[in-house]
């Protein structure tokens, strides 16, 4: 399957909710700790199967994660190193991008996520510790949720509940919250070390998977917070970024720093389906399609992005 | 809105999940009416870099540390003059390093000249001082000398660094929590770069010193290592001979006085000197020709 090169880091990769063959890449200079970020938005030629791109944007600096609008085919927002957060229509060229920019974090934003269900606005999280609400119809932030007392890395909607989320901290804790009440409705205590991803599984709108630096990632039934229903350990190093299958409730991809990219199917007796180790750096994005079942897609520090289906050697 | 429709998403087509979600039911409406009816909306609420970092101590270690430098302080704080934290004691503040001008040197005026170069309590208190005072100027002398020269020295066990800060200290014109500093003056730059070079020089000399002190040690370990080598050998040897039926010269006929053998040291020694002739030392280099001993 086909290899692509960005040129910086990548820290980010997302398919497109609209077009089978379409991605974006979130990238940054030096492995995103000083320089400038750039966001690449790649095709799959179906006919030659090489990966070509179609539009690129350039940032200021290192760009840490990108999410695509779910309301907009062309329409994506990024979150940038330097506290912005930066909406981008690829239909438009380069000169008249990015469409919208707003500066409230105070420091580097780690993670943006689109509203799947109500599909009018995202989220962004900060090392800042807070995490904002945004909708396209405001000129600014609606909201922002400030509970937790240390980096924010992920926040992610639920994927069947239009007004919840959850909040993963390098604070030891996962919050849940409904965007409707004050405070955080739930605390996880999830793991002993900074937890640095968190998603809802798709099938099961109590289920929550966390990955933390502690190597391990755990599965959580939210209504019961004082133990996990499952706890998956092989990575070797902290897990960078975790992900719910869109299509089997029990199976999800998680990429970590020992260079690896793993499928596990979390309720089986052997939980590890397949360990991916093709990056020869330390994995920053991964991705599964929503529209081609077992399609996979991962991007690391060696600043290559990759696109494979499930079972097949990604560098073939 | 979208030029394309989007297509329905695998779970949505599953139909409803399992288990009772602890949570009210979605509302209606668009997000922002939503929020904005809940009564919790603050639009545009601006989230300051700093504000976390001092607010809340999360520094497990329970000191300041160096800042990062890709953190926000470059520039968010005027003048480089970061938190509180610059008063803590030990010098390496957060806003201090890297982030204000000249404060790299400062911290190594006083670290270096605090510990390896001079040890004196004078040099390191001037140097701590004069590096404070290129770090930033926001102290007065005594003050700019304490958190380099005396907290690390006495770090490191020096216990010194504290008295001379005055010395360039009160070169600042500023008052002690005034406006940013005047750039360095001819000396203090020479100053510096002289640090710079006999530190440089320091480093190598320590270097140095080290490699051989390490090839010393394991040149003496390999030689000590050939000659047991060559005792194990030699047992051996004569143990397989004697097994052999072979006799091998004992080995005390060594210690005994061959005929123009050397003579071992059965005897007295002769540090006392020859007593024959008068229990004089006179003939104890030159003299004793014909003498046994």
């Amino acid at each position: 399957m086909p290899i692509f090169k960005a040129g910086f880091s990548g820290h980010a990769v997302k398919f497109s909710p609209f077009f089978e063959t379409r991605l974006v890449v979130a990238s940054a200079q030096n492995f995103g700790i000083i320089g400038n970020g750039r966001i690449q938005v790649i095709d799959i030629d179906p006919a030659t199967g090489s990966i070509v791109e179609l539009c690129a944007f350039d940032t200021a600096d290192g760009v840490y994660d990108c999410a695509w609008s779910e309301a907009h085919e062309s329409l994506l927002v990024s979150a940038v190193a330097d506290g912005h957060v930066k909406l981008w229509d690829t239909a438009l060229p380069p000169n008249s991008n990015p469409v919208c920019s707003f500066k409230e974090h105070g420091r580097e934003v780690h993670s943006a996520d689109w509203n799947p269900v109500r599909r009018d606005s995202f989220l962004t999280s900060s090392w800042d510790d807070t995490i904002k609400l945004w909708a396209v119809d405001r000129p600014a932030s609606i909201r922002t949720f400030r509970e937790h007392t240390y980096c924010v890395y992920t926040a992610a909607w639920s994927p069947r509940h239009a007004d919840v989320f959850a909040s993963a901290s390098g604070d030891c804790t996962v919050r849940v919250w409904d965007v409707r009440e004050p405070t955080s409705k739930l605390t996880l205590s999830a793991h002993d070390l900074e937890i640095l991803s968190c998603d809802w599984n798709k099938y099961d709108q109590c289920c929550l998977a966390t990955a933390s630096i502690d190597k391990s990632i755990g599965i959580w039934d939210i209504r019961n917070t004082r133990m996990p229903m499952n706890r998956l350990e092989g990575h070797s190093f902290a897990v960078r970024k975790i992900k719910f299958s869109p299509h089997r409730p029990n199976v999800l991809v998680s990429c970590s720093y020992d260079m690896t990219v793993c499928m596990w199917d979390y309720q089986a007796e052997d939980s590890l389906l397949a360990r991916y180790d093709h990056h020869t750096e330390f994995v920053g994005g991964i991705d599964m399609s929503v529209l081609v079942e077992g399609m996979l897609a991962s991007t690391g520090w060696d600043e290559l992005v990759y696109v494979w289906q499930h079972g097949t050697d990604p560098r073939a | 809105m979208a030029g394309s429709p989007l297509p329905k998403k695998p779970w949505e087509q599953s139909g409803a999940s399992s288990g009772a979600m602890p949570f009210n039911p979605p509302s209606n409406g668009s997000t922002s009416e939503i929020v904005e009816a809940s009564g919790t909306a603050r639009p545009g609420e601006v989230v300051s870099g700093t504000e976390g970092n001092a607010v809340v101590n999360r520094n497990p270690i329970g000191r300041p540390v160096p800042s990062r430098p890709w953190s926000s302080n470059y520039g968010n704080t005027p003048g480089g003059y970061g938190s509180s934290m610059n008063y803590n004691g030990v010098g390496y503040g957060s806003g201090m390093y890297g982030s204000s001008y000249g404060g790299y040197s400062g911290q190594m005026g006083g670290g270096m000249y605090g510990n390896t170069m001079y040890r004196g309590g004078g040099y390191g208190g001037a140097y701590g001082g004069a590096g404070m005072y290129g770090g930033g100027g926001m102290y007065g002398g005594g003050y700019g000398a304490s958190p380099y020269g005396g907290g690390y020295g006495m770090q490191m066990g020096m216990g010194m660094g504290m008295g001379m800060g005055g010395g360039p200290g009160s070169q600042d014109p500023n008052s002690p929590f005034g406006g940013p500093a005047s750039p360095p003056g001819f000396w203090m730059s020479l100053m510096r770069v002289m640090h710079g070079v006999v530190d440089f020089f320091g480093r190598i000399a320590f270097l140095i010193d080290q490699n051989t002190f390490a090839f010393h040690a394991f040149m003496s370990a390999l030689l000590q290592l050939f000659d047991r080598s060559g005792m194990l050998y030699g047992e051996l040897a004569r143990f397989a001979l004697r097994m052999l039926g072979i006799r091998t010269k004992p080995r005390k006929g060594l210690q005994q006085e061959g005929p123009g053998g050397f003579q071992g040291p059965a005897g007295p020694l002769a540090i006392e000197g020859p007593k024959a002739d008068g229990g004089a030392w006179d003939g104890v280099w030159g003299g004793g020709v014909g003498n046994g001993m």
